[in-house]
């Protein structure tokens, strides 16, 4: 049995402003960098390579990187945050620009120097990491250096790696609450130590209230936030200053 | 290994619910899809409670009571308690299986006392991880199945699992709107996993006089759902979330060919498809489960199920009891509604109702709808030359149906999403082999951990 109108029944708020044309805002008078500029929002991963390579042979490396990689990868964010890209684009984009910064810094002979590092980890006992691996390619994307613990992780590793990395920040994920009960201890234990930097965890059914309860937690209610959040401990964001902008 | 090549309903209008072809009986007096529909709560424990055997238990004890004071405070006539392990009671098996036996000493209690009938369903968590260890022969799942021995023997009616197979290549291409992986990942390797994993567990249940009831994809095409999320989220596009749907239900198949006889699990949103197939009782969720998580199918995906429940709802306070008294009483009287109409003969009445409501709502609603379902279960039955010709076979058939129904509206993005996805499923190599060849060498380079030789390739 088929209605001939829904409209009394819901409203597809979806679709509010869906059919607006949103333009690619940022371009490059020299060819060569446009393409891959636009290589980067496209997220070809398949044409990135061979562009980046050709540009390689007569190019500074850090031109192609800054004039771009990044700036491609900074015309996604702003699509991402404008409604018109979903993850995906960025995700495949994020994936195109790493590549190409790796060929660059292979020609340059040395890493780039990033913005920070991150400490990243999904909770003991927990296996689902889908939020973690995509939190970790938005700070990569961003120019941050991630340590990626992986899933299942011990709360001794954790604040081990903190201890020894020194990051800007910790991340934590879990699915379950009955997983989750590990960001607490990990909070006392860095906190015994005197590491007073923010503890952002997220995930699942992890909630606002539980992680705002003990001291460092930020509560990350998706991964969105995870580039603005670093962004704003880069330019000197306290884990309460955080907490309050966030939670 | 058989697969299904026929359907068990002769039509789309013939499924209903309540009533299964092929019902179940394990319990208390519990018929699963005889004629009826009874609620399935599922109970989670508060934060901390598993910091021991003995708090944990406690914590299952509590809930359990307060869920079947109130099927006799309000006159419910039956329930399905499931045990969804945290993550403890599978890693210590003879903690599921003590939940399990207490669970149904205190189930007896009430159905010598009251006559309530019940049942037990236990679910094991699986905590493999397929990017870091032999799924196939790790200690996890040496140590899932002593905790499928531990709660059948403890007195669980019903086994099921959730399982993961195929999940570390999932994770990488749903987020990347990657159609040819997530058919790779879940069509493929899920499909050869449950076909290991299941037929250990349907010996074990016939070991000890349980049932085999089923597996979900929760840990894969329910991902894809979840952050496609609602009208406002831009994680994953809705198109691409419904063809991942699709692909799921061949792949949830496989227990049943394995011999599982159902109920499906509830968080399987695929199940409509499968009952068509199988002709299987089956569990579904919607808006009881809001408690867990936000969906576009609320009053929909009760249009064909045996068993209705709640997702999983954690034990606090409410004003009007228990959260899990309060989440009893609500799948109560949904699942009254729905007997009272299947006893006034409005069933179909009642089905259009709950289709109407959610089927134009998004893009799951619309390929769960019964009549699109059942054309999706058509497509897997005439393709059961391979998991994946019937796996690419669903997606196509779900593709072209969201493609061809004018009153479908979706967004341009959408649109693009799924056209994309449906030209990728077009142009694949129509033999399994020639596909998994191809996924072999593009993964094994992509997807960090990934070891096809793991699920037998």
């Amino acid at each position: 049995m088929t209605l001939a109108s829904y409209a009394n029944i819901l409203t597809r708020y979806d679709l509010i402003g869906a059919s607006e044309v949103k333009e690619i805002k940022v371009t490059s008078k020299d060819t060569v960098i446009q393409e891959i500029m636009q290589c980067v929002i496209e997220g070809d991963t398949d044409a990135i390579g061979g562009l980046v390579e050709k540009a390689l042979i007569n190019m500074d490396p850090l031109k192609v990187i800054d004039e771009g990689l990044i700036k491609g990868m900074g015309e996604v964010s702003r699509l991402w945050a404008d409604g018109t890209y979903y993850l995906p684009q960025v995700i495949i984009a994020s994936d195109a620009m790493l590549e190409g910064i790796d060929l660059c810094e292979a020609k340059l002979g040395k890493k780039m120097e990033k913005k920070g590092v991150v400490v990243t980890h999904t909770a003991e006992g927990d296996i689902h990491d889908l939020g973690q691996k995509i939190v970790n390619a938005l700070f990569r994307a961003n120019g941050y250096e991630v340590i990626d613990l992986g899933k299942d992780v011990p709360v001794d590793d954790v604040v081990a790696a903190v201890k020894k990395y020194k990051p800007l920040m910790v991340t934590g994920t879990a699915l379950m609450t009955t997983t989750m009960t590990a960001f607490e201890k990990i909070s006392n234990q860095l906190t015994h130590a005197g590491i007073d930097i923010p503890f952002v965890c997220g995930g699942g059914a992890v909630s606002n209230e539980y992680v705002t309860a003990y001291k460092l937690g930020v509560y990350g209610k998706d991964a969105q936030q995870a580039p603005k959040m670093i962004s704003d401990v880069s330019n000197g964001f306290s884990w309460q200053e955080l907490r309050e902008k966030y939670n | 290994m058989a697969r299904y090549d026929k359907m068990a309903y002769g039509s789309a209008a013939e499924m209903i619910f309540g009533s299964a072809k092929n019902p179940i009986t394990y319990g208390r007096g519990f018929s699963v899809g005889a004629g009826y529909v009874y609620p399935e709560l599922v109970p989670h424990p508060r934060p901390g409670s598993e910091k021991s055997q003995k708090s944990l238990v406690k914590e299952y004890e509590k809930m359990v009571i307060d869920v079947l004071d109130r099927c006799v405070a309000i006159g419910i006539p039956g329930i399905q308690i499931e045990l969804e392990h945290v993550y403890q009671m599978t890693r210590n098996p003879t903690w599921g299986g003590e939940i399990a036996a207490q669970t149904k000493r205190l189930m007896e209690d009430y159905h010598r006392k009251y006559g309530l009938k019940s049942a037990i369903r236990a679910t094991i968590a699986d905590y493999r991880k397929p990017d870091e260890e032999k799924i196939w022969d790790s200690e996890a799942l040496r140590v899932m199945l002593q905790s499928f021995e531990a709660s059948a023997a403890g007195g669980a009616d019903n086994l099921s699992l959730e399982s993961v197979g195929g999940k570390e290549v999932t994770d990488y291409t749903i987020v990347r709107q990657d159609i040819r992986g997530v058919l790779f990942g879940i069509g493929v390797l899920g499909s050869l996993d449950m076909e290991h994993v299941w037929s250990k567990i349907v010996g074990i249940a016939k070991k000890h006089g349980a049932t085999p009831g089923g597996d979900t994809n929760c840990a894969q095409a329910n991902v894809a759902m979840f952050m496609a999320g609602g009208y406002q989220d831009r994680s994953v596009p809705h198109t691409f979330a419904a063809l991942t749907r699709s692909i799921a239900a061949a792949r949830s198949l496989v227990a049943y060919e394995q011999g599982a006889k159902g109920p499906s699990k509830d968080c399987g949103y695929e199940d409509p498809i499968i009952k068509a197939i199988s002709g299987v009782p089956i569990a579904m969720e919607g808006k009881a489960s809001a408690c867990a998580h936000s969906d576009l199918v609320g009053n929909l995906a009760a249009a064909c199920c045996d068993l209705w429940s709640n997702e999983a709802v954690e034990y606090h306070d409410m004003f009007g009891g228990t959260t899990v008294a309060v989440f009893t009483e609500i799948l109560g009287y949904d699942v009254a509604m729905m007997n009272s109409a299947i006893d006034l003969g409005k069933a179909k009445d009642l089905q259009d109702i709950l289709v109407a409501s959610d089927k134009y709502r998004g893009m799951h609603g619309f390929i769960l709808a019964p009549d699109n379902a059942y054309k999706i279960g058509q497509a897997i039955v005439a393709n059961s030359q391979s998991y994946y010709a019937r796996a690419r076979a669903a997606a196509i058939k779900a593709g072209e149906l969201m493609q061809q129904d004018s009153k479908l509206i979706m967004s341009s993005f959408e649109r693009e999403a799924l056209d994309s996805s449906m030209r990728t499923l077009e142009s694949l190599p129509d033999k399994e082999a020639d596909f998994i060849s191809e996924c072999v060498e593009l993964y094994k380079k992509q997807v960090k951990g990934f070891e096809p030789k793991n699920y037998g390739l």
